[in-house]
């Protein structure tokens, strides 16, 4: 026990403040663009630039050409991994290990302080096996685990978004229910653990100090996470219920087709088919479907 | 003839479950005592009656209950134990709000943080061993007279009064989801200091002379067992029964130490 917490203790203040600076940045910063872009699914309707005939049609596009820039950085691998990666790693870890130091007791004691304070450890414990479910399946390639078996690709991001979130060809499935379930509850409770840690990140670093400031700081606070939280759930309402898979994967193909040719949509469509578990026949039959309206904007 | 007061509340009997412990290390158990209350009586005034008349509710003797008081009217924090399961001063305790009825029931238990000495009687130790460990004291000793001590605005003095109001009774420390018990006095030192120190810590950070001690104190609390190790739960503040603002003193604190820190890294030491 002594010698496992060693070096815990006594670095108890560095690993403390680099924890409260990293949930801030860059994991809070990034959330907020993460959020921002995907619901760009929904606030796409109105992006000027593009050209679908639906609203919905025109958030495929906005997301596409997102999905396509963030895609299309260099080194994106590395800047993931010093980025997001470590700094999650690092502030996930050392969160469960703090939050296994608490003894709550909400029960005696049921203020409100003390209710989120418990929040902020459930929210991320939640917290923490969603990051793992969300990356593993769209990012590492762990597609066994989503509904339909789909492998989330950033060439269809829209489609086999929808796919992995509801299950094949974007229809609903019963573990598509569960997943999609999942994804609420994940994005809820993380968009919380953020806005309730911007507040209490105010105490550790000692920015609000007297009574007033910090309830002004917890108005804004709560702000914040009201808007945020409004961006994730319209990103996931957007994906799950307002997507149509047929006319995204469309949408997404006449994409590529303009960006890269013909040849290479052949060759990545042949690619995904060829996966085992796809779901070929729903990309097949989506392909079939004439195409919806005027051509997308590409960026260059 | 009248026998109620406040609100018509009248003489009655109210039920007593007490945490019983012989002693360090024992185990506890649960005993009940039927006490005849008159209006205005208070937790004190209850167990002085069970200490003259120590029979369980089924007539059983035992031996009195043990507790701890001093001044009786909420300054020495002696009394602090758990009353119907929070933490708060039983002197101050009236029997009329928290039984009102015949019958009523209620629930005394020793703080949960520190050990129990006997039954409702805790020690308080490791409370005052964090006010050493962060020098919470003026330093004035020496060989010759130091003259006057510096001037102070009134205004300074209001903000610092409420902070000298504490009386270490540890209620800040039991309702604490990040303040654990702990026995062994060698873990006291990796082990969190709570609110009520480090809220010392800055009134004495905060005084003319005091002030020479605050990077010594602000090391202290940088250290194993310091200031990081609260979890923003706030409950400290809740509980304390002199409405000290003890999350502005955390904050504050938290404050200095993130200037304290920046100025030892940029001057190596
Ligand atoms: C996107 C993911 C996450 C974000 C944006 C985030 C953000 C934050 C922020 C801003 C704080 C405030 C730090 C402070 O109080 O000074 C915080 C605290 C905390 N986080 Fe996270 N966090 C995330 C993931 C996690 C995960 C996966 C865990 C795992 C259990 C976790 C556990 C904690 C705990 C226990 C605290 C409280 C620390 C304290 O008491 O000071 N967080 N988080
Ligand atoms: S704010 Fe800190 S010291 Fe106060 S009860 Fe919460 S964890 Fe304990
Ligand atoms: S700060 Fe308040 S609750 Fe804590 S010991 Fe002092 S008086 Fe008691
Ligand atoms: S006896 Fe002093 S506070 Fe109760």
């Amino acid at each position: 026990m002594d010698n496992g917490q060693g070096f815990v203790q006594r670095n108890y203040f560095l690993l403390r403040r680099l924890h409260s600076l990293t949930g801030v940045v860059p994991i809070g910063a990034f959330m907020l663009i993460h959020l921002t872009t995907n619901s760009s699914i929904l606030w796409g309707a109105i992006n000027g630039r593009a050209h679908a005939a639906t609203p919905i049609g025109r958030g495929v596009e906005t997301f596409q050409d997102e999905v396509s820039f963030i895609n299309g950085m260099p080194l994106l691998l590395l800047i993931e991994a010093l980025v997001l990666w470590l700094p999650i790693a690092f502030h996930g870890i050392l969160g469960v290990v703090f939050a296994l130091g608490a003894s709550n007791n909400v029960a005696r004691y049921g203020y409100q302080g003390n209710k989120r304070y418990m929040l902020q450890r459930l929210t991320g414990y939640l917290g923490f096996a969603f990051i793992l479910y969300h990356v593993a399946t769209l990012r590492w390639g762990w597609e066994w685990l989503t509904p339909a078996n789909t492998a989330w690709s950033h060439y269809f991001a829209t489609s086999t978004l929808a796919a992995a979130l509801k299950g094949d060809g974007g229809q609903w499935t019963v573990p598509g229910i569960i997943v999609s379930l999942g994804y609420f509850i994940g994005v809820s409770a993380l968009v919380f653990h953020f806005a309730n840690g911007l507040l209490t990140a105010s105490i550790t670093w000692g920015i609000a100090v007297s009574q007033r400031a910090r309830q002004r700081w917890g108005y804004l606070c709560t702000g914040i996470g009201a808007v945020v939280m409004l961006l994730g759930w319209s990103a996931l309402a957007g994906f799950v219920f307002l997507v149509d898979h047929d006319e995204a994967h469309q949408i997404e193909r006449r994409m590529v087709e303009l960006k890269y040719g013909p040849e290479f949509l052949k060759e990545i469509e042949r690619e995904h088919l060829h996966r085992p578990g796809m779901e070929a026949a729903a990309i097949r039959r989506a392909a079939e479907v004439p195409y919806p309206g005027p051509a997308p904007v590409i960026r260059e | 003839m009248s026998n109620t007061a406040r609100g018509g509340v009248r003489a009655r009997n109210v039920i007593f479950r007490i945490k019983r412990c012989e002693g360090p290390g024992k185990p506890s158990r649960w005993e009940a005592f039927k006490v005849p209350v008159e209006p205005n009586a208070n937790v004190i005034s209850c167990l002085n009656w069970i200490a003259a008349n120590p029979v369980t509710i089924d007539g059983r003797q035992t031996t009195p209950v043990v507790w701890d008081s001093n001044c009786l009217e909420e300054v020495c924090g002696a009394c602090t134990m758990v009353i119907n399961g929070r933490v708060r001063q039983s002197c101050s305790c009236l029997i009329d709000e928290y039984a009102p009825n015949e019958g009523d029931t209620i629930t005394l238990e020793p703080m949960s943080k520190f050990p129990v000495v006997r039954d409702l009687w805790v020690d308080r130790q490791r409370l005052f061993w964090g006010l050493r460990k962060v020098k919470a004291w003026v330093p004035i000793d020496g060989t010759y007279s130091l003259g006057e001590g510096p001037r102070e605005t009134p205004d300074h003095q209001h903000d610092r009064y409420v902070m000298s109001t504490c009386m270490s009774c540890g209620c800040c420390l039991d309702a604490c989801p990040q303040y654990h018990k702990e026995e062994d006095e060698g873990k006291w030192d990796r082990s969190f200091v709570g609110a009520a120190v480090v809220n010392q810590a800055r009134l004495f950070n905060e005084h003319g002379t005091g002030r020479v001690l605050k990077p010594e104190r602000l090391d202290a609390l940088m250290g194993p067992g310091g200031l990081d190790a609260c979890g923003k739960a706030e409950n400290c503040v809740k509980v304390c029964p002199k409405n000290i603002p003890l999350v502005e003193s955390i904050a504050a604190v938290n404050r200095a130490i993130t200037i304290h820190g920046f100025k030892r890294i940029f001057s190596g030491k």
